[in-house]
């Protein structure tokens, strides 16, 4: 692996990525709308709320309070307000880890599947560069906006929401282990294994548009995963959650292994039809 | 050593035969054109000799490596203008050359004047931090000849050159072409359908039709071997009546006739030996001869000649380009 070439594959995509328009308002629209608009529209409303339209109602389950008790220092202190909004704010912290999975289907597709479209590919594939290193350098081009990305809307998300709810719990959230885990151990995981995915599409498809397409059926599945990673943290224990992402990370290694193995020069240069 | 050395070097796309069983052997230095209408086998061949593709059948060497085991090698040493200008558009011609500078391990201090040394050469300077999008066509095809030759690589394989560029502009990359094969010994394999190209700057011709080498040799060999078709003209002061009946008399071919102007066209056997018998017996004849020419044949008719001998050639519609 030559790091040299590595480097310049990886700043002429980030360098061109960042030169069109429609990649910029995806890396910088979706964290907006994920971070900003949704908790605006959905927490707001419950901050506005006066507090005495809280008092009176069910209690959490005692799963629940024990759970976040443990995570946020004032929890029993917040308030039944307080504590939906906690809740909340935690589980639309999940629609951030989202973002590490839909942007790849937008900046793989347009650094993979834009070369092919627009004929770059052949000089680029006429050029010493090796498989390993191309699809090394695809992955990390792609990779890093989307973990840049991810990592934008998750300060903006994390900033607003303790805006909103400070007054309530005098602590700050997602400081805790998991949210950190997730931001920085499972989004990035997703990502590369998101972009791994797409490169699999792009030596299936000829088009950018076909690329989005077939992209959008990925995200699904890598879904499930964080929703699983999710559950098998809060219903089992922190070891499944060390497994999961174990798994995670050993799927990393096999789709990069699928990936540089199917990625193939006469494949990507002639479609036989 | 020769710079390209093919031995029945094939490619077949399920049942067509794009390449078959090409035999080439191009010396270092030497600017060999291939020459072939669309659909020939000419881009395919250039692509299993760069590693873009695998023969089917056969094998090559290129630069003295084998194509089967030392493609990277290759790739580092050898350049190739491919069909398509293939330019990052976003990017400023400058940010297109360090690029491959770069993939090309360039040493990153030659990097800069190489750059200003060969957009001096092709005549790019005013274009350099302009995003490649904004260049015309020609432009864009002179920056990419740079590319390709930026590394200052022995092998250079160029497809098309100057297909899309002005005559002022193809004059400077020919001049180019010669320069660098004459100066610094560098070898160039064009793949063209640019007849009056390949005559003036190649050493060899080889013209492929359906994938297959139907002839090969310098411009002047290839002439010399359908010299037997050399046009001889004779043109006259005063016309006779006679004229055809002379030509018919000495089984002379008469190909035109023209009265007003004076002159026939004749195909002649053994050109050196009988024309000076027929310029003997002309003037034994009393005909006013003015001017004898031959006419040999061009590159061009000889082209079309083996191509349509050939048949029309496929286009290869059953490859889509990804």
């Amino acid at each position: 692996m030559d790091w040299g070439r590595l480097k310049a594959l990886m700043g002429k995509d980030l360098r061109e990525m960042f030169k069109s328009k429609y990649i910029l308002s995806a890396v910088i629209g979706m964290p907006i709308v994920f971070a900003v608009l949704i908790p605006l529209s959905s927490l707001y409303p419950l901050v506005a709320i006066d507090p005495s339209e809280f008092e009176g109602g069910d209690e959490f389950p005692a799963y629940f309070t024990d759970l976040f008790a443990e995570v946020i220092p004032n929890w029993d202190a917040a308030g039944a307000q307080g504590q939906i909004l906690i809740i909340m704010a935690y589980l639309l912290y999940i629609m951030v880890l989202l973002i590490p999975i839909i942007l790849p289907a937008v900046t793989a597709s347009e650094t993979i599947i834009g070369e092919k479209e627009r004929k770059t590919m052949e000089a680029l594939l006429a050029s010493p560069l090796s498989e390993t290193e191309l699809v090394t350098g695809k992955i990390l081009s792609s990779f890093i906006p989307s973990v840049a990305g991810t990592a934008f809307a998750a300060l903006i998300y994390g900033i607003i929401t303790n805006i909103m709810i400070y007054p309530f719990t005098n602590s700050i959230l997602f400081l805790d282990p998991l949210s950190l885990v997730f931001l920085f151990v499972i989004a990035p995981l997703l990502s590369i294994l998101s972009v791994e995915l797409m490169i699999l599409i792009s030596t299936r498809v000829t088009s950018v548009r076909d690329a989005y397409q077939l992209g959008s059926l990925v995200v699904l599945p890598l879904m499930m995963l964080i929703i699983g990673i999710v559950v098998s943290y809060f219903f089992i224990s922190t070891i499944a959650l060390i497994g999961a992402v174990a798994i995670l990370l050993t799927l990393c290694v096999i789709f990069f292994k699928i990936a540089t193995n199917v990625f193939d020069r006469e494949r990507a240069i002639v479609k036989l039809v | 050593m020769l710079a390209v050395e093919t031995n029945n070097l094939t490619k077949m796309f399920h049942k067509l035969k794009a390449v078959d069983e090409l035999n080439l052997e191009i010396k270092e230095a030497e600017i060999y054109s291939l020459l072939g209408p669309n659909g020939a086998g000419k881009t395919t061949s250039v692509r299993m000799l760069t590693g873009l593709l695998r023969p089917t059948m056969g094998g090559a060497r290129v630069l003295g490596l084998d194509i089967s085991e030392n493609l990277q090698e290759i790739r580092s040493r050898v350049g190739h203008l491919t069909e398509t200008p293939a330019l990052y558009e976003r990017l400023t011609v400058r940010q297109n050359l360090d690029f491959f500078a770069k993939l090309y391990k360039v040493p990153e201090t030659e990097i800069k004047p190489r750059i200003e040394e060969i957009v001096d050469l092709f005549e790019l300077p005013e274009k350099l931090d302009d995003p490649a999008g904004t260049l015309s066509k020609g432009m864009k095809q002179k920056v990419a000849i740079a590319r390709a030759m930026f590394h200052k690589p022995e092998l250079i394989f160029l497809d098309e050159p100057t297909a899309s560029l002005s005559p002022e502009s193809a004059k400077v990359v020919r001049e180019q072409i010669i320069k660098l094969a004459k100066k610094e010994k560098r070898t160039f394999f064009i793949c063209t359908h640019n007849l009056f190209e390949a005559e003036r700057l190649s050493s060899r011709v080889g013209i492929i039709n359906h994938g297959r080498l139907v002839a090969q040799g310098s411009p002047a060999e290839l002439r010399e071997m359908r010299k037997d078709e050399t046009i001889t003209i004779f043109r006259f002061s005063t016309w006779e009546s006679n004229t055809k009946e002379f030509f018919d008399d000495m089984k002379i071919e008469i190909v035109e006739q023209n009265q007003d102007k004076k002159y026939v066209s004749t195909i002649i056997k053994d050109i050196e030996k009988q024309t000076p018998n027929i310029i003997n017996s002309l003037a034994k004849s009393n005909f006013q001869l003015v001017e004898v020419k031959h006419e040999f044949p061009t590159l061009e008719r000889i082209y079309l000649e083996l191509v349509e001998m050939e048949g029309v050639p496929r286009e290869e519609n059953n490859m889509e380009e990804i």
